[in-house]
């Protein structure tokens, strides 16, 4: 059982663990372990408008997305989530249906559908399309934050004077704040990763970053991938340690420092 | 209880409405619209008829393909939960720090650009790749071709997707009572009927869960099979991209695409009958 | 009386269901006043109303009698501690009492120093910069209190405060809580199913049952003197006897288990033939191998003994009739399970339940 568990382990991590020292690689095509080593690539990623152009594409439509997805999905689920009514769990499941739907079927629809509005290859066309897909996601992390909530919490605000508007800016919404940022995350994780409706829609003027990873491994296979893997897989690991990292840095400063220090910075 | 139940939903009012209008319009407009117009253009193009529907059902070459998709699938399932289910044992049973690490690696996987993961395959498998060298050096003289056939992207596809069966088996695995498994050794289970009886039936959920995910996630997946697949052994996704890319068939593309919905979704109603489609993501 | 809040015939229904059955209360000035219940009985339900959570089907909540019923929850000054505190979790402490002082306009100044000198009265004083996550549940407690009372609301309501909180700590906090209510003279509402919190604490019990008042009386009285089966049942260990009233003027009853029975004077009105319960608490009963003269005494078959070190608890049957004795440690010796003893009473110890 170990044994399957470390070579499972191995299976795992080793194309993860492969693309940085192929980023440093200065062999022209795949070659692996590489025959020296320089930062030429890096170079190359940095200097070259071919890249860095549709990695500009994917920040602002991920981020696009993200405001959007959020102004859509958090009333909605606040409607959800807090009332009773008739058809809900029917729009229940309608909000994941965007996840039920094979990204290829979509990006047929989108193709034709963004086509008739004239919106294809454009960056609207795109940020309208990933919404749809950043939804669900959204939603299901948002709703499970506020499935959690305590609503004695509203209740102590609102007995203790304030309004319901005073008590959603000054009790739900910082309390909620977490789950907002993770769910507003996995919204511009998710366009900034979608490839399949992308490579049908975003065209040249709107190319993301992912359409231009898979046309350039389709066609030549670029090292600079490499790069941008190793950059990508720099971003995750950031991502995810950094609130270990933190949350171990405070703990560690709240412990050296005495308790005078003012709350006014959390 | 009485208390919890809210003012405001003692009587019907509008404001869930109100909240729930400007998403609802949305998704109808650019999920819905777009998703009847493939619909319909699998009946209207090239014109008006069902011959999009009877090639595809009754043509040899998609026949093959969707035959090729779902073994594909059914084996890429299939070895997700061979490599999952063991690692989420093994998470399980050591000890709290070394389960994290796994843990990171597993959501680090996860959360990698599944093109990375695409290309990093590429660069493993390729023919200057470190498991080609492997081969030569242990004496083959002409090592096999592993690049561009079914073999690298189902490898792949295992890689990508096994994250989804781990994470599913290993949180229902976590929950199961240590207490529940010594009773059971108590009891006289031990070996491969502990397993039969009681920690198989106990971790089914996940199992069940992991699989249906993979097996629907694989069937409509474009990316992986089109970049590191046999151009000769497509699978149903491809096969749809190729045909609007290349032929702008979009009559066939769509009628592709709605039996690929079509099978997609009734697997999913199933599970939803069973289990419920929120808890498939949760 | 000075009747400083007024339940008038308060109804809630939901559905076909009906919570809450015409209750009519009246609290004074700086009482404090438990509703003692089981869990689906009312109490709560009220409390809700009361703060405004939940709207009465019928009925009206006046303080000083002003009618509260067009008033939201955040205009009617009322401190609620809920069950499991609800502090917020993004605040300090300090940050949780201010929030009253806050929402009413008091500048951060004086309204932290304020609830510095709120959490001090409540014995927090320097654990204002915690969070309540870095706080024990008894502390959360306090800063709860500290919360609900800064702002000198008009009324203070505590839901199932304690529950939560071990056996030692409760005690300590009922202590706490009846000395800082004390201190402040803020008319409060205690709610718990807890009889023993509700016994040390009131100034008076209001017993819910089934959404309707049994009994609204002072500890002793509600002990001594139970109104109804329910809540003589309720409070307390009790050996309910059902009997009829043999000689009203005589103070006598007939029982079928123990024969003709001498009851304690009763100021409520019983007539011959009346069914009527009677109430003989155990520690009243007294365990001995022969009669006692001038007692009322009687047979029983001692089917069980539990052992508690200072006392024991005899069960046993006196015909068909199961009665509990309390008897004091030293005296359980005399008998052993399986055995036949005597035990008797006096007629001030037989209470008349009337309804």
């Amino acid at each position: 059982m170990r044994l399957i568990g470390i070579l499972v382990i191995v299976f795992i991590a080793a194309p993860l663990v492969i693309v940085v020292p192929m980023s440093f690689s200065d062999a022209r095509s795949l070659q692996f372990p590489p025959p020296g080593y320089w930062l030429g690539y890096y170079r190359a990623y940095f200097s070259d408008m071919n890249w860095l152009l549709p990695t500009w594409n994917s920040i602002l439509i991920a981020t696009a997305t993200t405001v959007l997805t959020m102004a859509l999905v958090v009333p909605a689920t606040f409607a959800l989530v807090r009332h009773r009514f008739a058809g809900k769990s029917f729009a229940d499941l309608m909000m994941l249906m965007p996840l039920a739907v094979p990204h290829i079927v979509m990006a047929v629809g989108y193709y034709s559908f963004l086509g008739d509005l004239r919106l294809v290859h454009t960056h609207f066309g795109v940020v309208l399309a990933h919404t749809c897909l950043s939804v669900p996601i959204a939603f299901l992390v948002l709703s499970a934050n506020l499935k959690g909530f305590d609503r004695n919490l509203e209740r102590a605000a609102q007995s203790l004077g304030a309004s319901p508007v005073q008590t959603f800016i000054h009790v739900t919404l910082p309390i909620l704040r977490p789950g907002l940022l993770i769910s507003a995350l996995f919204a511009f994780i998710q366009s900034f990763d979608e490839t399949v409706v992308a490579i049908f829609i975003s065209g040249r003027n709107a190319e993301t970053l992912p359409r231009k990873m898979f046309d350039s491994i389709r066609q030549e296979a670029d090292p600079v991938i490499a790069v941008i893997s190793t950059l990508l897989f720099l971003a995750v690991l950031v991502a995810l340690v950094a609130p270990f990292a933190w949350r171990g840095l405070r703990s560690r400063l709240a412990e050296s420092a005495p308790r005078s220090a003012s709350p006014a910075g959390q | 209880m009485g208390a919890t139940i809210s003012r405001l939903s003692e009587k019907p009012n509008l404001w869930p409405w109100l909240l729930l209008a400007p998403l609802a319009i949305y998704l109808a407009i650019f999920f819905l619209v777009p998703l009847i117009d493939v619909a319909i253009m699998s009946f209207t193009e090239p014109r008006l008829s069902i011959a999009n529907y009877q090639k595809v059902l009754t043509g040899a070459l998609y026949q093959k393909v969707f035959l090729n998709t779902f073994m594909t699938a059914a084996l890429v399932t299939l070895a997700c939960l061979c490599v999952g289910y063991p690692l989420a044992y093994l998470m399980n049973a050591s000890k709290p720090r070394t389960a994290m690490l796994i843990l990171l690696l597993v959501t680090m996987s996860f959360w990698t650009s599944f093109l990375v993961r695409t290309y990093a395959w590429m660069v493993l498998l390729g023919n200057n790749g470190p498991i080609v060298a492997f081969l030569r050096a242990v004496g083959f003289e002409t090592p096999p071709q592993l690049l561009f056939t079914r073999f690298s992207s189902t490898l792949a596809m295992v890689h990508i997707l096994a994250p989804y069966m781990i994470m599913n088996i290993y949180s229902v695995m976590r929950k199961i009572d240590p207490v529940l498994i010594r009773s059971a050794e108590s009891l006289g289970a031990r070996g491969f009927s502990l397993f039969r009886h009681v920690y198989l039936p106990l971790t089914a959920p996940g199992i069940a869960n992991g699989c249906v995910l993979v097996f629907v996630i694989c069937l409509g997946f474009y990316v992986t099979p089109v970049l590191l697949g046999s151009p000769r052994e497509q699978m149903i996704a491809g096969l749809i991209g190729h045909q609007i890319e290349e032929f702008l068939a979009f009559g066939m593309g769509s009628a592709m695409a709605m039996v690929l919905l079509a099978i997609t979704l009734a697997i999913l109603a199933i599970y939803h009958r069973r289990f419920g489609l929120d808890k498939l993501w949760g | 009386m000075h009747q400083y809040l007024q339940l008038n015939g308060i109804t809630k229904t939901y559905g076909d269901f009906t919570a809450l059955k015409k209750v009519d209360l009246t609290i004074e000035k700086g009482e404090f006043v438990t509703f003692l219940g089981p869990s689906g009985s009312g109490k709560t339900t009220t409390l809700m109303i009361i703060a405004g959570f939940e709207k009465a089907t019928a009925g009206d909540v006046l303080v000083e009698g002003k009618s509260l019923s067009g008033l939201a929850p955040h205009e009617r000054n009322i401190g609620i501690v809920f069950q499991n505190y609800a502090l917020f979790p993004h605040k300090t402490a300090v940050e949780n009492v201010y929030f009253p002082l806050q929402m009413r306009g008091v500048r951060r100044g004086e309204g932290l120093k304020k609830a510095d000198e709120m959490l001090a009265l409540v014995g927090l004083g320097g654990f204002g910069k915690r969070y309540p996550k870095e706080l024990s549940g008894g502390q959360q407690q306090r800063v709860a209190l500290a919360r609900a009372l800064v702002f000198e609301p008009s009324l203070l309501l505590l839901d199932e405060p304690l529950g939560a909180l071990d056996k030692n700590l409760r005690e300590q906090m009922q202590i706490e809580i009846k000395r800082i209510q004390r201190a402040l003279g803020v008319t409060t509402i205690f709610v718990t199913h807890d009889q023993s919190e509700a016994m040390s604490m009131s100034d008076r019990i209001v017993v819910f049952e089934k959404g309707e008042i049994q009994q609204a009386a002072t500890p002793l009285e509600i002990y001594h003197k139970p109104q109804t089966r329910f809540v003589a049942g309720f409070i307390g260990e009790s050996n309910l006897v059902p009997a009829r009233i043999g000689d009203a003027a005589a103070n006598q009853a007939e029982s079928t288990a123990l024969g003709i029975c001498d009851y304690a004077p009763t100021e409520s009105a019983v007539t011959d033939g009346q069914d009527v319960t009677l109430l003989i608490r155990p520690e009243h009963i007294r365990l001995s191998r022969n009669p006692i003269e001038g007692r009322k005494n009687v047979r029983m078959q001692v089917e069980t003994i539990v052992n508690y070190g200072d006392n024991a608890l005899v069960i046993g049957k006196v015909g068909d009739l199961q009665m509990r004795v309390r008897v004091l440690g030293a005296d359980v010796v005399i008998i052993k399970e399986g055995e036949e003893c005597c035990i008797s009473w006096q007629p001030e110890a037989v209470f008349v339940v009337p309804r």
